[in-house]
Order: structure tokens, then C-alpha cells, then sequence
């Protein structure tokens, strides 16, 4: 087991230096940088009195974002930059050279409790929905309520999420009904408001988000439930329970447990999921989560950022994957772990 | 009792391209492919003045040269004397994705125009006829480009093992950590409206599925008698594994390149809708939801419904696609 964990842990930094190392290198071949975007801005604004003064301050930029020698001023070599971002990730100091890393550090933090929030949310919302239809269907496989859930599931996989929040956002919000707000987390002077009275607010802001989130890894999991637990009820397993007389209850609940170990496989294929997710429901509903970050980061080029989010999902990512093995193993023994 | 008669209609079988399912897909790919062909607001073909011309068909290398006598091909067409010389043949849909009308702003579905148009007055149907050529085109070429590398990779990983199939097998694992929107954002902000660039990425993301799904089942195949006896015979390894081993993986491959296409469309539109990528410079489906949704709860519902519909239907057809194939695979065995 150690020996596993150790292993796989090599395995994972391997991994880990090669997403960062193609995200660096694309984002190298950006044709326009930061500091050109930036200063384009300020010169829109009027900030600059002529182009040579544009031009210094591009110089500048480009200096405290780390893209080109202080000294020289000439660009480095790609693998000479990523070492020395390298060099800096390991102290978790992810901004740029000369740009404040506790302020960087700020807007990441203050925008991860919020897609925390959301993922957790949407990934309990569609475990306690996904895994009692599974169950139930895979139980019942070939039955006609069974094949009534399977073909409504499919028509789910169907609809993007995109599609899923702006059909709730026009029938449940401002289109239609308007039973819920179309976005943002409370509603304006909530803060007045009682301690209870505020938090049926966040909730009731919550619910579309949420329910466009678990909408994905709803269908995943009770899918992938049903099939692997009519592939249990149908073996020689499920007869012999069946035959010894054991209660039907008690019978289904071994059903689950065997049908439902390979579910922790799943992990590795939500997460991404789920963060490709928060990307497209955060921007709809004017959430200031991660994902918000991420859509603003990649608009203006900011390579500090986009690195330090590929990093944080990469990095949850693999260890999703690899609890998900363990988690796997120890509910099913006969599992081997493999490296 | 029931038995011989279920083996018998299942042995039977119409092909899948005879079924509801394959005819819609069959008639997307075709709308697609001819969407130039099929609406358009210049003609098919024309005569002007004894010279031969086929406007439409100049859409596939770039756009179409400027009607006759500074009048547009429409207008000329439309003015055309009963015994003039002259003539054209106007495609069966004869409005154009780019063609604007403001009289009929955002004007609901009429007899003339029965999905109705939109913002800028053009025919909605028109749109949605040439963004499947955009969805379909980007996404089949992005599935091909990805079944072609991922199989290639994926059946030398499984067959010859060794340091390739590690080699391979990180590289897989390294882009499946990747969020898949997270690095098309990423990527098309680099590319900025490149179709080139956005097949490039999404077939960079997709191959993983196809190698994995190779690799495993060739790693239990190559293990089978038949292989052994195979080489036994002096056949060449190349040979067993093309001409023995990769027939055998036909219909995962198409199980895994329906599903791919399905993402392929979902995530062009998703981001043509969030407002980036190849889809804002054409009529994409994503776009034209994006200024849907803007304006659907002010009355305008058809800008909204019709490529929702056409998505949802789409990656469905997808979905049921791969679902045909894989239960047919198991029926056979």
C-alpha cells in the first residue's frame, strides 16, 4: 500500500509537470500579451501622453509580469521562464515577479469558497437524486418505469448545460414564472436583513446554480449506477441471495454495495465536469466564483492566473483520481491497485 | 417460445442507416455540407448576358463575386423580364444567412419566413441550415483528425506495449486532467476566430477517449489463441494487428467518435455562446441562442427555441447513435 501511494505520488508530479508545461507553452503563442492589452486599455483611457510613453509602460508591464528580462529586455527562452515559474510555484508565490502575490492570493480565495459552494452543492444534490434512481432502475432493469427513467435520463444528457440554464433562467426567473432571481448571491439590502431571513435568501438565490450544475454528473451517476448494478442483479450472485431466502431489503442492499463500488471510479470524470460546469453556470448567473475568475483571466491574458487555475483543478483533479482508486479498493477488496 | 422469434427479427435488422435516428443524421450532415447550396440569396446558377456563372457554389473558397450591374444577385433576380435571355436557379431556401432585412426585425414566424428572423432581420432557418454546416464542420473534422491519431496511438500502445504504452498513457492522463471548457477558453483566446486552430484543440482534447478505449480492449485481445495462431501462421505483426485485431474494435470506435462528435458540438456552441471562438464570425447554433436568450422573454421566443432545438436534437441523435451501435456489438457476440 505504501509502496502504491509512493508510486502513484511520482506519478502525479510527472503528470502535473506536463499539463503545467503545455499550458505554458500555449500560452506562449499568444499573439498579444498582457502588457499590450493593458497599456492598449490605459491608452483608450487616455493615461499616456504619446506612444513612446505607451511603449515604456509596455516595457514595464512585461518586466513585473515576468515576460522578459529585467536586464536585457529581451524575451527568455520558454523553458528558462517555466523553470523559474517553476521555481516560484514551489513557494506558492504564483503572481507574477513584481506583481503583489497576497492580492493575487486574495482573488483566488475569495472566489474559491463560492465554487466550493456550488460544486459541493451540485455534487451532493446529484448523488442523492442520481444514485436512488440508478439503484431503483438497475434493480428493475427491463421494467417499464425503468426504461421511462432511461429514456428521460437520455433526453437530459442531451442539454448542455449552457442550454439548461437559459431555459430554468426564462421559464423559473425573469422570463416567466419568476419564481427565482437571475443571478448574483443575495438580493440588494439583504444585509439588513434578519440572520434567517438572509440565509432562505442565499438559498433561494441557490437553487437554479445548483440544479444546472448537478444536471451533468446527475446523469453520469445514475447511469453508470444502473448499468453496474443490473450487471450485479443479473449474476449468479444476486440469484443465490435471493434463493437463501434473505430479505429482500437486506438482498438489495448487497445488490448496491456490489454495484455501487465502481462509482468511486467516477471521480477522476466529475471533477472536470464539474468545473467545466462552474465556468458556464458562474458566467450565466453573475457568480464571482472560480470559474468567473477563469473567463475574465483568459479575456485579458492574464498568464499568472490561468497557470494558477490549471494548476488547482490539475492538481484536484489527480488526487480525485487517485482517492477515487483507494476508495475503490476499500470498498471492493477484490480490486487490485495499480500504479 | 418466444426465443427463435426475437433471434429472427434481430438478425433481420434494418442497417443503422435506415433507421429514424441515421436518416436525421444522414440529413444534418447533408445540410451541413450543402448548406451553401440549399440557402442561399444567390442563385445556384445564372446566366448573364450569354456568360455562365454559379455564385453559390463560390461559398466554399470564399464569398461570392457581386451581382450584375451593380444590383445585388436578389434584386437582378427578382427584376428579371419574362423574355429576357437571361436567368437563374435560386437555391430551394433562397435567403441567405447573411442577409439582412430591417423591416423585419426580430419578426415572429410568418408564412415567408416560417421560423421567423432576427436582430438584424436575416432568416432564421437560413442561420440554422449553414451553423450546421459550422457545427457539423468543425466538430466531424475535430472527431476525425481525433479517431485518426488517438486510434493510431491507442492500438500501438496496446499492441506493442513497452515504453510507448507508458509514454502514451501519461500523455492521455496529462490531458484528462485538463477541464475541457476550461482549456477551449483558454486556447481560442489564443486563436482568437481560427476554425484551423479550434479543430486543432478539441481534436488534442478528444483523442485521449479513442486511445483509451483501443488500448484497452486491444490489451485483452492480443492476448486470444486466435492472435497466437496468428503469428504461429508467419503472419506479420503489422498485419495481425491492422488486418486481424482492428476490425474487431469497429463499433467501439464509433460508440466513442458519436460521443466525441456530441461534445464537440456542445462545446463549440457553448462557446460560441459565452462569445468566443470560430462561431461568432459564421452562423453557429451557440450564437445565435446567445442573442436568443437576450431577447426571448420580451416575446421573441423563435430566436431562442429554434436552436435549442436543433442542439438538443443533434446531440441527442448523437447519443442515440452511440447507443444503437453498442447494443447491436453486443447483440452480435
Amino acid at each position: 500500500m505504501l509502496r502504491w501511494l509512493l508510486l502513484r505520488f511520482a506519478w502525479l508530479l510527472v503528470t502535473l509537470f506536463g499539463v503545467t508545461f503545455v499550458t505554458f507553452v500555449m500560452l506562449d503563442q499568444a499573439p498579444v500579451d498582457r502588457a499590450q492589452l493593458e497599456a492598449a486599455q490605459r491608452l483608450a483611457d487616455g493615461n499616456f501622453a504619446d506612444l513612446s510613453a505607451r511603449d515604456q509602460a509596455i516595457v514595464k508591464l512585461r518586466v513585473s509580469y515576468g515576460l522578459i528580462d529585467a536586464e536585457t529586455l529581451q524575451p527568455a527562452p520558454v523553458w528558462q521562464r517555466y523553470t523559474r515559474w517553476l521555481r516560484n510555484a514551489a513557494t506558492l508565490h504564483l503572481a507574477g515577479p513584481e506583481v503583489d502575490n497576497a492580492a493575487f492570493w486574495r482573488r483566488i480565495t475569495e472566489a474559491l469558497p463560492v465554487s466550493m459552494l456550488l460544486g459541493f452543492l451540485g455534487l451532493l444534490f446529484a448523488l442523492l437524486v442520481g444514485v436512488p434512481i440508478g439503484a431503483w432502475c438497475g434493480m428493475n432493469a427491463g421494467s417499464r418505469r425503468d426504461r421511462g427513467f432511461s429514456q428521460g435520463l437520455f433526453v437530459l444528457a442531451g442539454v448542455p448545460e449552457f442550454l439548461m440554464a437559459t431555459m430554468l433562467l426564462l421559464v423559473f426567473s425573469a422570463g416567466w414564472l419568476g419564481w427565482f432571481p437571475s443571478g448574483g448571491l443575495r438580493s440588494d439590502g439583504s444585509e439588513h436583513w434578519a440572520v434567517f431571513a438572509q440565509i432562505v435568501d442565499f438559498g433561494w438565490h441557490l437553487v437554479l446554480p445548483v440544479f444546472v450544475m448537478a444536471s451533468g454528473p446527475l446523469v453520469l451517476i445514475a447511469r453508470f449506477l444502473r448499468d453496474s448494478v443490473a450487471r450485479v442483479a443479473a449474476t449468479p450472485f444476486a440469484a443465490n441471495l435471493y434463493a437463501f431466502g434473505i430479505e429482500t431489503e437486506v438482498a438489495r442492499w448487497r445488490l448496491l454495495r456490489n454495484g455501487g463500488a465502481p462509482l468511486a471510479t467516477l471521480a477522476g470524470s466529475l471533477l472536470p465536469m464539474l468545473v467545466g460546469g462552474s465556468i458556464v453556470v458562474e458566467n450565466l448567473f453573475s457568480l464571482d466564483g472560480l470559474g468567473h475568475l477563469a473567463f475574465r483571466a483568459v479575456h485579458e491574458q492574464d498568464q499568472a492566473m490561468v497557470m494558477a487555475l490549471v494548476l488547482f483543478t490539475s492538481v484536484a483533479t489527480l488526487l480525485a483520481l487517485s482517492v477515487s482508486d483507494l476508495l475503490h479498493r476499500l470498498v471492493d477488496p477484490r480490486v487490485r491497485l495499480q500504479a | 417460445m418466444s426465443q427463435p422469434v426475437v433471434l429472427a427479427t434481430a438478425s433481420r435488422r434494418k442497417p443503422l442507416w435506415r433507421t429514424g435516428v441515421g436518416v436525421f443524421a444522414a440529413l444534418m450532415i447533408v445540410c451541413g455540407v450543402l448548406a451553401p447550396l440549399l440557402a442561399n440569396n444567390v442563385p445556384l446558377c445564372a446566366r448573364v448576358a450569354g456568360q455562365w456563372s454559379f455564385p453559390a457554389f463560390a461559398d466554399y473558397f470564399g464569398s461570392p463575386p457581386p451581382g450584375p450591374n451593380d444590383l445585388s444577385w436578389k434584386q437582378w433576380w427578382s427584376r428579371l423580364g419574362p423574355g429576357s435571355q437571361d436567368f437563374a436557379i435560386m437555391p430551394p431556401w433562397a435567403y441567405g444567412p447573411g442577409e439582412t432585412d430591417p423591416a423585419l426585425y426580430r419578426a415572429g414566424p410568418s408564412f415567408a419566413h416560417p421560423l421567423g428572423n432576427d436582430g438584424a432581420g436575416r432568416d432564421v432557418l437560413a442561420r440554422l441550415i449553414h451553423g450546421a454546416g459550422t457545427a457539423i464542420g468543425l466538430g466531424g473534422s475535430a472527431v476525425l483528425l481525433a479517431g485518426l491519431f488517438g486510434t493510431l496511438l491507442g492500438a500501438l500502445a496496446g499492441y506493442r506495449r513497452g515504453w510507448l504504452d507508458v509514454v502514451v498513457m501519461r500523455l492521455v492522463e496529462i490531458f484528462l486532467c485538463f477541464p475541457i471548457l476550461l482549456f477551449l477558453l483558454f486556447a481560442s483566446s489564443l486563436l482568437g476566430d481560427s476554425s484551423l486552430g479550434l479543430v486543432l484543440v478539441m481534436a488534442s482534447l478528444f483523442w485521449t477517449s479513442f486511445a483509451r478505449i483501443v488500448r484497452g480492449e486491444l490489451l485483452s485481445l492480443r492476448e486470444r489463441d486466435f492472435v497466437l495462431v496468428a503469428r504461429g501462421l508467419g503472419i506479420s505483426e503489422r498485419r495481425i494487428l491492422w488486418h486481424h485485431l482492428m476490425p474487431l474494435l469497429k463499433s467501439q470506435i464509433g460508440v466513442t467518435a458519436a460521443f466525441c462528435m456530441a461534445s464537440a458540438i456542445v462545446a463549440e456552441s457553448t462557446l460560441s455562446f459565452l462569445g468566443i471562438g470560430p462561431g461568432q464570425a459564421a452562423s453557429s447554433w451557440g450564437n445565435m441562442l446567445r442573442q436568443g436568450s437576450d431577447v426571448a422573454y420580451l416575446g421573441h421566443w423563435h430566436m431562442w427555441l429554434f436552436p435549442t432545438a436543433a442542439i438538443v436534437a443533434v446531440v441527442m441523435c448523437c447519443h442515440v447513435l452511440a447507443d444503437r451501435v453498442r447494443s447491436r456489438a453486443t447483440e452480435q457476440v
